[in-house]
């Protein structure tokens, strides 16, 4: 699966990858990036960022879909390059607000907040 | 057609690479704008370098951009030494001078890489280099109309905007907005009164649906940086309110500011809109993001 979801609270260490006695220093990203879902349809919830390229989007077809009528069918990506995410506005009717502002395009940070129509998430970096 | 602004550097007067400034970013004042299918790119700060890595993966074939240098201060020109499109053959790079006839541009991207300076000379750049001047302040790239304006600041510097289908995006940094403040006892006075600026430069930012600019300080810092050349944020919103426009960058942030300084500038900048009455949208110019008006 390319998204993997966590339903039991955003603390979870259920999907690290790897094995975490190997994984300090400047080694490895031991948790994935991370979009946790506070408010709108299926909140709370949390998606771990693993693939290259995911889709936030109401069409069943995507690796996020939020069943909320202001949400595009394919909405906007995360795309992921390293540990780095940048998120994209697919040419939604609604547009993609990252901390109050609608943008195109930005490299996320921790704790940015991304709004589309009602629904709301915070965008937390691997470490 | 759309246009879209993309910010590589926000810091103003040093680089500030750090935690402290990750958010808002410490490369220097570097903006890309495309407009009608031209790249114009709107000063050449340490962003500049990322900027040109992206064009190549963009533009494999070449790269031609349209370079709007505001002034020649080394917060503005530093990344183009390290430009990759400048290096290759295919690119075309056309560069502005504000006043007809004068090189001033050319000869300190120049100067800047004499060998004393940098170990590769400018004339060892591949790229064909094209020096363009503005006539009576204006000239046109595609179909995009380009105009400058002068600014107050140390040696001057000029404001550009850029208009394309009822689109106008207005870059204004390095200018010391609260010397020409038309009441300069205003600010003492009543703090929160709206400070009027000179009809000129608001008739020059009217209607811009973007407004990027120098809101390097605070309104408590302003008096002890007086002469330095730069703007309160606080009267950079006044001038935005005064112009009518819908959106605005507040750049070239303080290299002593921290992330958390910037963040609480603008808090008090988007307060100071209300104030007025105004929907002005403001926020802090962000390295890395990108706006499609
Ligand atoms: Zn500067
Ligand atoms: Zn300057």
């Amino acid at each position: 699966m390319i998204v993997s979801e966590d339903r039991f609270g955003f603390d979870s260490d259920s999907t690290l990858v790897g094995e975490p006695g190997a994984l300090t220093g400047w080694g490895p990203i031991r948790r994935p990036p991370r979009l946790e879902l506070l408010q709108g349809p299926g909140a709370p919830r949390a998606f771990d960022l693993l693939a290259d390229e995911m889709v936030i989007g109401r069409s069943s077809q995507v690796e996020i879909c939020i069943e909320s009528q202001l949400m595009s069918r394919r909405h906007a990506a995360l795309r992921r390059s390293g540990p780095d995410v940048r998120l994209v506005d697919l040419e939604s009717a609604n547009g993609v607000y990252l901390n109050g502002v609608r943008v195109h395009s930005a490299g996320l940070l921790e704790g940015d907040t991304i709004q589309i129509g009602d629904v709301l998430f915070v965008y937390r970096e691997g470490g | 057609m759309p246009a879209f602004v993309r910010f590589w550097g926000t810091r103003g007067s040093i680089p500030t690479p750090g935690h402290q400034t990750r958010r808002y970013g410490g490369n220097t004042s570097c903006v890309e704008l495309r407009m009608d299918g031209a790249l114009l790119v709107c000063d050449g700060g340490t962003g500049l370098r990322e900027l040109g890595l992206d064009l190549r993966r963009r533009m494999p074939e070449g790269v031609e951009a349209h370079l709007f240098f505001s002034h020649m201060h080394w917060d503005h020109i530093q990344g183009f030494p390290f430009f990759v499109p400048a290096y290759s053959p295919e690119s075309r790079l056309h560069v502005y001078e504000t006043t007809p006839g004068d090189d001033r541009v050319r000869r300190l991207l120049h100067g800047q890489m004499k060998s004393e300076y940098f170990p590769v000379s400018f004339s060892e750049l591949g790229a064909t280099i094209e020096a363009r001047y503005f006539s009576n302040r204006e000239l046109w790239v595609r179909g995009v109309r380009v105009r400058c304006f002068e600014q107050p600041h140390p040696g001057r510097s000029f404001a550009f905007s850029f208009e394309h289908e009822g689109k106008k995006i207005v870059y204004a940094t390095d200018s010391e907005l609260d010397s020409c403040v038309c009441d300069p006892l205003l600010r003492e006075r009543e703090p929160e009164a709206l400070r009027r600026l000179p009809a000129d430069l608001v008739r020059f930012i009217e209607g811009a649906d973007l407004l990027i600019a120098d809101g390097q300080y605070t309104d408590a810092e302003y008096p002890s940086k007086r002469g330095w050349g730069h703007a309160s944020a606080a009267t950079v919103v006044d001038l935005a309110v005064q112009a009518g426009v819908r959106q605005c960058a507040i750049f070239h942030h303080d290299p002593m500011h921290s992330d958390d300084v910037v963040e609480e500038k603008i808090q008090v900048c988007r307060a100071r809109a209300r104030t007025h009455g105004s929907e002005l949208v403001v926020f802090g110019a962000r390295e890395g993001v990108e706006l499609k008006l």
